[in-house]
């Protein structure tokens, strides 16, 4: 009787051996793949910049349908001053690789007015994961657009939780305002550098400036575009700064300049580039990046 | 005996009849020699593919590679000896059943088991290895098609051994008679005795072999296990279908045919899509496709391996009096555990056993059936999270489900109900300790 005892004392607590290790196991094992998860949908978010509507990025979108041959849907979004959403276009269905373009009705430029267009970018931003429920999507801002985004990231974007960026790119963004100095930061990037510690670790930047001359792309100082690695450099996981030049390089032509249209499919896109376009692309760019300071000019 | 006990009476006596068949006592005999080998592997393999490999269970869960010094160094050491003994399981049973058959003929019963385990080699060699030697990319291609030396290849070799084991034999004893009549021939010598019935029987089975070889890549039992992958592959999603190919790929467990259906599907495309689904809307609930072979074979009705045998070791410990029975019992409850039952199957024996078939088909039947109602009435979700090959089973749904308690209820209901369905079989096989052996 007494050995039976025994043989039920250590039954039970082999059962319990095996158990609670296991449940402990599961839940560590459940969290990890919710982490690593990504949803297949993965939208690139168009931010354009001041003085531009929702239909800023038409031409580019064309060229990268005909270029890609992938007929991206987009989704175009307006925010009213009150908030209010607006919506033109859709995502079509089984497209994971869609553009959501987000623009605002008070699209001036000024400091205070960037502030607000990035509240109002996060209150679209809300709703877009709420409708389509994406857990990973990667950014394109052009000019202020990229100080909206930026400021987003900062500000906003983890009130939004388990949605991750990988990839933000911004076109001739100015992180020091019209300035020129490079020693001078204005209340713009005195904001962006206060709240660098919020970015996200994970996210890769790149910051791709056009210049007509060697010191702006006609509205934009290139000073003012470098003053990005205050803001990124040893925040963000890599930040890599795009210099283009040649022609269409002024301010506005950008986003649809050949050379930067290749960086979006090839940095943004991940795509693989054929052979030719790459070779191109790196023939006509020069190209530095912030950790390999010696090759500058 | 009261009247309902009527047909298994009938049962009893039929399987009576069966045991008296030299075929059947050959098997018998074979699985008996091969078992002791069989269980020494599988408690080692047992050790390496449950606590040292990286996808093992209590490797998992008790963190043995952040704790356990010459990681590497153990698992090569365990994977040789399982290597060894693993790969040839089935050229043991050809020579066992070849053996114990020629010594009831009163044959030379040495010689005729290594004939029938050459035979049985002979149909599996692999043909394409000999006109090209290496692959396209350089590696040498395996001389033997060593996954048909390995457990699945024990129903041929139980052929080949039946098979061999009486030609052989009656061909020793012909050839003996033969020179008998002709002593002008000279006296026949041992040597000789063998040499020429070998000589025809490999001349029989390569030529099978080599026909064989132009037909497919797998030999023989590549043909077999070819014919009943494509019938069994893709179940779908009715119930119907997925208890009907459980029940044919149990029924030929039974037969030796081990595993031509993997039930351990753990990444196949719909799985996939579950875990996805679970992953984003945080529980399995509602998940894409709750009825699979997945969610309802692996998960509650595959306990201890094919045939639910941990509730048969359970039942041989609530009703057996057969101390053979109760032995092997409890000698393959470790390995039942982590879902290698063959120990089992060849230790009591399981494998042409006609008492046991029933419920060796039954259980997991009656379980996919409750586990069916259960989901598809919403009373547990299905299991989504992908979990070891090594898990005990009762935990299998409960920990898939993401640590749902009606899972683990629904687990342990179908484990009693296994017992339940085993109990009255193993009860029957108590007669035979009543009226012959008198344990």
């Amino acid at each position: 009787m007494r050995r039976n005892w025994w043989r039920w004392g250590l039954g039970v607590l082999v059962v319990l051996a095996i158990f609670f290790p296991s449940t402990a196991w599961m839940h560590q094992r459940i969290t990890q793949y919710k982490t690593n998860y990504k949803t297949p949908l993965n939208p690139t978010i168009m931010v354009p910049g001041s003085s531009a509507s929702q239909n800023r990025f038409d031409s580019l979108i064309t060229q990268l349908r005909q270029e890609t041959k992938v007929a991206h849907s987009v989704l175009k979004v307006k925010v009213a001053e009150n908030g209010q959403l607006s919506y033109t276009g859709s995502i079509r269905r089984g497209d994971n690789q869609p553009f959501i373009v987000i623009a605002f009705e008070n699209n001036h430029d000024g400091y205070a007015n960037i502030n607000k267009q990035a509240r109002w970018l996060n209150v679209a931003f809300k709703d877009l994961v709420k409708t389509y429920h994406f857990n990973h999507f990667s950014a394109m801002g052009h000019s202020n657009g990229g100080l909206i985004l930026s400021l987003f990231l900062e500000k906003y974007f983890a009130q939004t939780k388990h949605v991750a960026i990988d990839r933000l790119m911004t076109i001739a963004t100015p992180y020091n305002m019209e300035s020129n100095s490079t020693t001078e930061q204005t209340v713009m990037l005195k904001e962006l550098i206060a709240g660098r510690k919020q970015l996200p670790k994970q996210l890769t930047v790149y910051s791709v400036a056009g210049t007509e001359n060697y010191s702006s792309d006609g509205t934009v100082p290139a000073n003012s575009v470098n003053q990005g690695k205050y803001v990124f450099q040893n925040q963000v996981a890599h930040y890599t700064q795009i210099t283009v030049t040649g022609d269409n390089t002024t301010h506005s032509d950008l986003p649809q300049n050949k050379q930067i249209v290749l960086l979006i499919r090839q940095y943004l896109l991940h795509e693989n580039l054929p052979a030719k376009d790459r070779a191109q692309n790196q023939a006509d760019t020069k190209r530095r990046s912030v950790t390999d300071e010696t090759g500058l000019p | 005996m009261t009247g309902k006990r009527q047909p298994l009476r009938g049962l009893w006596r039929f399987n009576q009849r069966i045991e008296q068949w030299r075929a059947m006592r050959a098997i018998k005999e074979a699985f008996r020699v091969a078992y002791p080998f069989i269980l020494v592997m599988t408690l080692i393999d047992v050790i390496g593919q449950s606590l040292l490999t990286n996808n093992g269970f209590f490797f998992q869960i008790y963190h043995v590679g952040s704790w356990l010094p010459g990681l590497d160094l153990w698992r090569q050491l365990f994977q040789v000896i399982s290597l060894v003994i693993n790969g040839i399981v089935a050229v043991m049973v050809a020579f066992t059943t070849g053996h114990y058959l020629a010594r009831t003929y009163r044959g030379d019963a040495l010689a005729v088991g290594v004939m029938s385990a050459l035979a049985f080699l002979t149909l599996n060699v692999n043909y394409e290895a000999l006109n090209t030697p290496t692959r396209g990319n350089g590696d040498a291609i395996p001389q033997f098609m060593e996954n048909n030396l390995g457990p699945q290849g024990i129903f041929l070799a139980v052929v080949v051994g039946l098979v061999v084991g009486w030609f052989g034999c009656h061909l020793m004893g012909w050839l003996g008679k033969w020179a008998l009549k002709h002593p002008q021939w000279g006296q026949l010598s041992w040597t000789s005795r063998v040499a020429w019935p070998l000589l025809i029987v490999l001349a029989i089975t390569t030529g099978l072999g080599y026909g064989l070889s132009w037909l497919n890549d797998g030999g023989l039992n590549g043909l077999v296990y070819q014919g009943l992958n494509a019938m069994v592959t893709n179940p779908g999603h009715q119930g119907v279908m997925i208890l009907a190919v459980t029940a044919i790929n149990n029924g030929l467990w039974w037969l030796g045919l081990i595993g031509p259906v993997s039930l351990a599907g753990n990444s196949s495309v719909t799985s996939l899509q579950n875990l996805a689904y679970a992953v984003q809307h945080g529980s399995g609930w509602h998940a894409p496709n709750p009825v699979t072979l997945h969610t309802l074979g692996d998960a509650y009705a595959n306990f201890g391996g094919a045939g639910m045998t941990l509730a048969l070791l359970l039942a041989i410990w609530l009703g057996s009096k057969q101390a053979s029975y109760r032995r092997v019992a409890n000698q393959t409850f470790l390995p039942n555990l982590v879902n290698l039952n063959e120990p089992t199957l060849l230790g009591l024996p399981l494998l042409f056993n006609p008492i046991l078939l029933i419920p060796f088909i039954v259980a997991p039947a009656v379980n996919i059936i409750v586990a069916w109602c259960a989901i598809t009435w919403k009373l547990v979700p299905p299991i989504v999270y992908p979990v070891p090959r090594t898990t005990p089973g009762p935990l299998i749904a409960y920990l898939g489900t993401g640590g749902d308690w009606r899972a683990l209820l629904l687990s342990l209901i179908c484990l009693a109900l296994s017992v339940a369905i085993y109990l009255p079989f193993v009860r029957l096989g108590n007669l035979a300790g009543g009226e012959d052996h008198a344990a």
